[in-house]
């Protein structure tokens, strides 16, 4: 779907490039998360692909054309949903969904997405009236409106009370089950494991990794079994590695001892995200 | 309706929603209950001013407001991720800004042609409202790229009216002299003067040809090289990249 080729930009009042030299490629029917620490390059690297930035280097191929030979029909295709809140607050939910909504050509019922993200009871709320999350639903939803076939959401979880953030992550992925893309950047890295298909890491402007979740955390994680069990009404750990569990020596000790836990020496992501950004999550 | 037509019905939809309608309601009453007071000489001298004071000030306070709330509330960013094309985004701030200018010209000509039984020019005077407010529309919007608040919206309009207006003052009162003041023409206030006195008394035709031109040369020139090139950089900032 995006084939982005050493991609470069710099802002104009700045000596250092934003993005400097970025590759990757977004598949159709997969959810892209692109995560870095603030200030790394991610939300320049969204607003390229969204055209709000343009006099960039490099290459931006959109369904195979390069993105600049798109017009504004370019955002018939596609949904974005911002960090922060974003509607007229002296109109109501529905009103403002209604004047997103004549100016596409494809649009959805909003009566099924806003009952479903739990706003339909306020729809005749003004917006200005709405808490933070509710906002952030709405936005989500003015993503939606115009069938999008991809989808580039910004923090979409920030914010949000776990239960509408699990209905929130549960509309993602049945988007993308039905053959829509998306792009997904955001801190809660349970969020991003649980919903990406594959992840790139940004850090100074530059990819630092790009794979799979799972493929990482074989990457990063030790291949290592730990196991805690009682002895003598002691607490003992012992470590084998991948290899030595198939030895005799392992499944003695599962057979005779008080075995309390077993783990693998997979690692997180978030873990993942401290080694490869050197950057420490917040919140 | 085109993409255009919506965007200037949700304009003057939000413009009664966020009252800026009330606002210049009052002010148009103000403008009303002054003309009442006014005999039909004063009457040919004050009204010319009145639609100048709209059509410049209020245009540009008008369109920093809407610009000013559509900052505070991000929703510029949404309208530039949706098929609109920059051009339909601020040509619909331009035709808002002409539309609300025209309302007023109507209510005076109303007023001072039913209550008082003057008339003028009109045709010639909704021409000149035409260019006077799509030109500061312009000006206001070019005003907001580099206001940090309304307020600071409000300071340089001032600046505008001291650096722009002043001199036609200064000329009325003798302190600039009549071969000076010939010059003052290419100052946007006292073009947008002429044009507007043109249908409430004899005026050179060069004049009021030179004036029209002029302002809707000025007009183009501003949109193709500020305010067209700078709205993403604008809508950018507002977001703190």
């Amino acid at each position: 779907m995006f084939k982005v080729k050493d991609l470069k930009f710099r802002y104009p009042k700045s000596d250092v490039c934003a993005v400097n030299g970025v590759d990757f490629e977004i598949t159709d029917g997969e959810i892209f998360g692109f995560l870095g620490p603030s200030g790394a390059g991610k939300t320049t690297t969204q607003r390229l692909l969204i055209k709000l930035l343009k006099g960039y280097e490099g290459e931006v191929l959109y369904q195979g054309k390069p993105l600049t030979e798109y017009g504004d029909d370019f955002y018939q295709d596609i949904g974005v949903s911002f960090e922060m809140p974003i509607s007229f607050s002296k109109l109501t939910a529905l009103e403002n969904l209604e004047f997103f909504k004549r100016l596409y050509k494809n649009t959805v019922d909003v009566e099924p997405l806003l009952k479903r993200v739990g706003l339909w009871e306020d729809r005749h709320k003004k917006a200005g009236e709405y808490s933070k999350g509710m906002k952030i639903r709405l936005n989500f939803v003015r993503a939606l409106i115009n069938k999008p076939k991809i989808l580039f959401l910004d923090e979409p979880t920030n914010g949000i009370d776990p239960v509408n953030a699990q209905i929130m992550k549960d509309m993602i992925r049945e988007f993308r089950d039905e053959g829509g893309t998306v792009f997904l950047t955001s801190h809660i890295m349970s969020d991003v494991d649980e919903l990406c298909d594959r992840v790139a890491f940004i850090v100074n402007g530059k990819l630092q990794e790009e794979d799979t979740p799972r493929n990482l955390k074989l990457k990063y994680g030790k291949r290592i079994v730990k196991v805690e069990y009682r002895e003598n009404g002691d607490l003992v750990t012992k470590e084998f590695s991948m290899e030595a569990i198939k030895e005799p020596e392992f499944h003695e000790l599962l057979r005779t001892k008080d075995i309390e836990t077993i783990h693998s020496g997979e690692t997180t992501l978030q873990d993942i995200f401290i080694k490869v950004t050197g950057v420490a999550l917040h919140g | 309706m085109d993409r255009l037509g919506i965007l200037v019905a949700g304009e003057l939809d939000r413009l009664k929603k966020y009252n800026l309608f009330t606002a210049l309601t009052v002010v148009l009453l103000m403008w009303l209950a002054i003309a009442w007071l006014l005999d039909a000489e004063e009457l040919k001298l004050f009204v010319p001013l009145i639609l100048l004071m709209d059509s410049t000030m209020m245009t540009i306070v008008l369109v920093g407001a809407t610009l000013f709330y559509e900052k505070k509330e991000h929703t510029l960013n949404s309208i530039l991720v949706s098929p609109v094309r920059e051009a339909e985004y601020l040509i619909s701030k331009i035709i808002v800004g002409i539309i609300n200018s025209l309302i007023t010209l109507v209510a005076l000509w109303a007023m001072v042609y039913f209550l008082k039984d003057i008339s003028f020019n009109f045709l010639l005077v909704a021409g000149a409202i035409i260019v006077i407010a799509a030109f500061h529309t312009l000006i206001g919007i070019w005003f907001s790229y580099y206001a940090k608040n309304f307020s600071s919206l409000l300071v340089n309009f001032m600046i505008y009216v001291l650096v722009l207006a002043m001199p036609s003052v200064l000329a009325v009162l003798d302190i600039i002299g009549p071969k000076a003041a010939r010059f003052l023409i290419v100052l946007p206030p006292e073009a947008s003067l002429i044009l507007l006195q043109a249908g409430f008394q004899e005026e050179k035709l060069w004049k009021i040809i030179f004036s029209f031109v002029y302002l809707v040369a000025l007009s183009l020139a501003i949109y193709k090289f500020v305010v067209r090139p700078k709205l993403n950089e604008y809508a950018m900032r507002e977001t703190g990249v």
